[in-house]
């Protein structure tokens, strides 16, 4: 007689045969054969094995059910025996991964970040903090629960063993990636952020304020950036409704002061400029000669000529001059603003990006030139400012070149870039941007995501080819290099290869679209709910979102193109000319496999040079576990980032440019440049503009200057610092007496300011 | 005290470093600590880009 059994946690219990006979029975059921007597007859059997095995110790649940098992097939019920097994194995696997998940659980809790590479999946999360770690727990769950039951097997297979990566996994089942945020249309009339309601607002600091508010929101409700796709023009009204108000309060001061007797008041002042406006006539920037007209003739009776012209004068130099503080101070908040709020769940500074360059109105300008003024400022103690990712988009005949209207803040834009990394460019006149752009409609100008997605075509909607309300729905990258190292050398089986992971991922991406799909416009307040996406204004609060989704994109990307052609042919495409053509057929092949699938169904699906962060090492690392350390291919702790010539590879500027150029035609869904300098030829202004003008001349999509930027926080020091800084002359680590510093303080004023003690 | 004294020092550098901004998947981290290992590993093999034409 057994009497006892061991459990899987050691405890002794006694032996209970109804159990086991309830078990079978259920079995059976499922398997539609047997019936309660004859599982009390397994029951019976199995115990007389367990006894015939003997042993001193009583019996472990694992044996007990290979018992179960045996004595199941042993009497003819092989279905039933199948769906023990088969249960069995699923019960296994789900007590593994919990026992995985708590072991993430432990690190993600003990573990300094330091330490742990999962706590640095993101750069941008401090994963020591209390919200950062709550968002890493959420974020692993959330992952589990995905793979187990939101997966087909074989795509769990897939991202899992590492052919694919799906990105932003843990959001899965709740939303979609970005948005470009179309500040005009969200303004207008005003929002609501959930509680209150924000009316439109009426001078250039709220409109900066609401600016970072939106970003915010918007970000609450999506997993990637967010980005503002007419920095330019939607600030722009502010800095009018900015003007005009200094104008009436100047204009009036100024008649005070000139002509007192005639006692103008401050509501007459108003009353008279809206008569002028409801003729359509403001004061504004921009030399209007019907209003000064319109005013001074106004004015005269009141006030007499002389009086009138004075004060016309007056207010207009003062009210320049106010209104350009005042957007220099917004813009300064706002940087601030963007580079310290932490309410991407709590743990996040939202990762932001705009877009700006071609607004020619003089409010446009006095805003760009403004935010370009403020970066180069830099925030409290001079650091550069990490966010905004700003984006100037170049364009022939409004920019680009001298004479060009924005000449002077392309111009800007460079030294700046040099300075603070900051902005980018982006563009325009590169074809297969170009070919969306119609002048005087700002929506056709291209726009990127800092990160470099890029979502313009539509195919869905071909009369809305526009950047503002859309964004990409999700994207999954694949590992290319691990193709090519399977595929042993054939060019052949490769393509076979990519072109069963290709149909895999269009699977996995349509299965996304269908959960996200199925999502109403209550689920995200501010994207829907405010009508910031595409056409969501046209639907209800309770209406299903799939519809209006299908302007943005499904991605497929992709990474490590260089280490992928070592695999197949031995060199990569920085090494020759052969190598740049093979390279591009394989993205060739990827982007029309896309073009076809999108004309078929009328849906985006588009070809992304994948932004990789985790992904760099996460693939390497396990090829190199799988293949071997492979010269050219693992050798590294990471893969070269998608069509990138390799950061290590001793290359020109120029060549770089010109190779990575085609690539940029290719991948629909977003790509970016990099070219690297050292200090000194960042501080060269003709040398900086000189590769913004390569980028633009080889069309290049959306590029990137990098080069070292270094800040000694004791003087405040800015540039580049090898050993010793050049001002202080300091090494690391090292201290100087505090009257040199004090020195250094009196001839470098307002760019050094102690840590707070004073 | 010594905590104090560790505090004035530190205000005059001693054992305060250079900070490093650097471009990692298109945005600025402030210092390399918070990049994960593959991303620093990327950021050492960087060499710099010729003028040449």
């Amino acid at each position: 007689m057994i009497k006892s059994i061991i459990k899987r946690d050691g405890r002794m219990v006694l032996y209970d045969e109804s159990k086991i006979a309830s078990a079978i029975l259920r079995a059976m059921e499922a398997a539609q054969e047997g019936n309660a007597s004859e599982a009390a007859h397994v029951a019976n059997a199995v115990e007389a094995a367990l006894e015939r095995q003997g042993g001193e110790a009583p019996p472990k649940i694992e044996q007990i059910q290979d018992e179960v098992e045996t004595q199941l097939m042993r009497m003819g019920f092989d279905a039933a025996a199948k769906k023990f097994i088969l249960y069995r194995a699923s019960r296994t696997r789900v007590r593994e991964m919990n026992t995985h998940l708590m072991k993430v659980f432990n690190e993600l809790t003990h573990a300094d970040a330091t330490d742990s590479d999962i706590k640095r999946s993101n750069a941008n999360i401090d994963g020591d903090t209390p919200m950062g770690t709550m968002l890493q727990y959420g974020s692993e769950a959330a992952k589990d629960y995905y793979d187990k039951y939101l997966l087909s097997p074989e795509q769990s297979r897939a991202h899992r063993e590492g052919w694919i990566h799906i990105h932003d996994f843990d959001f899965y089942a709740l939303t979609t990636t970005c948005c470009q945020i179309d500040l005009l249309k969200l303004f207008k009339n005003g929002f609501s952020t959930g509680h209150g309601f924000l009316r439109e607002p009426n001078d250039i600091q709220s409109y900066s304020a609401l600016a970072c508010i939106a970003i915010q929101s918007n970000q609450n409700d999506q997993h990637g950036g967010q980005s503002i796709v007419n920095f330019d023009y939607g600030l722009a009204p502010g800095v009018a409704k900015t003007y005009r108000k200094r104008y009436r309060v100047n204009l009036h001061k100024a008649l005070e002061l000139l002509a007192p007797e005639a006692g103008v008041t401050r509501d007459e002042v108003q009353a008279l400029l809206e008569t002028l406006a409801e003729k359509g006539l403001c004061p504004q920037l921009a030399t209007d000669l019907d209003y000064l007209r319109a005013e001074t003739q106004a004015l005269t009776p009141r006030v007499g000529a002389d009086a009138a012209k004075k004060a016309q004068a007056f207010a207009l130099k003062e009210s320049e001059a106010e209104t350009e503080k005042a957007t220099y101070q917004a813009m300064e908040a706002l940087i601030h603003n963007l580079n310290t709020m932490h309410s991407r769940a709590g743990a996040q500074t939202p990762f932001s990006s705009i877009n700006y360059g071609t607004d020619t109105s003089p409010e446009g300008r006095m805003v760009m030139r403004n935010v370009l003024l403020a970066t180069d400022a830099g925030l409290g103690h001079g650091e550069t400012p990490i966010f905004p990712i700003q984006i100037f988009r170049v364009k022939e005949g409004i920019n680009y070149n001298p004479g060009d209207p924005n000449y002077d803040l392309f111009r800007l834009s460079c030294k700046v870039s040099a300075k603070r990394l900051f902005p980018n460019f982006s563009f325009i006149d590169s074809p297969f941007n170009l070919q969306y752009y119609k002048p005087g409609h700002p929506e056709t100008e291209v726009s990127y995501m800092g990160c470099r997605t890029r979502v313009m075509g539509n195919i869905y909607d071909p009369t809305q080819e526009i950047a503002n309300g859309r964004g990409n729905l999700s994207f999954t990258s694949i590992n290319l290099p691990r193709l090519a190292i399977d595929s042993k050398g054939s060019e052949t089986v490769f393509y076979e290869k990519l072109k069963s992971m290709m149909d895999l991922v269009i699977q996995q991406l349509d299965d996304r679209y269908a959960i996200q799909s199925k999502k109403r416009v209550m689920n995200f307040p501010f994207l829907m709910g405010q009508g910031v996406w595409l056409d969501s204004e046209k639907l209800g609060p309770h209406d299903e979102v799939g519809e209006v989704l299908k302007h943005g994109t499904l991605s497929v990307g992709f990474i490590g193109l260089a280490e992928t052609l070592v695999a197949l042919y031995g060199h990569h495409h920085g090494e020759s000319e052969e190598m740049q053509q093979k390279g591009l057929a394989i993205v060739r092949y990827m982007r029309e496999y896309l073009d076809a699938r999108s004309r078929r169904t009328h849906m985006n699906y588009t070809l992304l040079a994948t932004p990789a962060e985790g992904l760099s090492g996460r693939f390497v690392g396990m090829d190199r576990a799988r293949y071997g350390v492979l010269p050219g291919i693992t050798d590294r702790e990471y893969y070269t980032n998608s069509f990138h010539i390799p950061v290590y590879y001793s290359i020109s500027a120029y060549d770089k440019i010109r190779k990575e150029a085609p690539y940029h035609a290719l991948t629909n869904a977003g790509h970016i440049s990099y070219v690297e300098l050292d200090g000194d030829t960042a501080n060269n202004l003709e040398a900086f503009e000189g590769i913004v003008r390569c980028m633009h001349d080889c069309g290049i999509g959306y590029g990137s200057i990098n080069h070292p930027v270094d800040r000694d926080p004791i003087c405040g020091y800015v540039g580049v610092i090898g050993e010793v800084c050049p001002r202080c002359g300091r090494r690391e680590g090292e201290a100087i007496p505090p009257e040199r510093i004090q020195e250094l303080r009196k001839l470098y004023p307002g760019a050094f300011h102690p840590c707070g003690c004073e | 005290m010594a905590q104090i004294e560790t505090n004035i020092e530190a205000k005059n550098g001693k054992g305060v470093g250079f900070e490093r901004i650097r471009r990692i998947t298109g945005y600025l981290v402030g210092t390399l600590d918070r990049f994960n290992d593959a991303k620093r590993a990327e950021e050492r093999d960087r060499v710099k880009h010729g003028m040449e034409h």
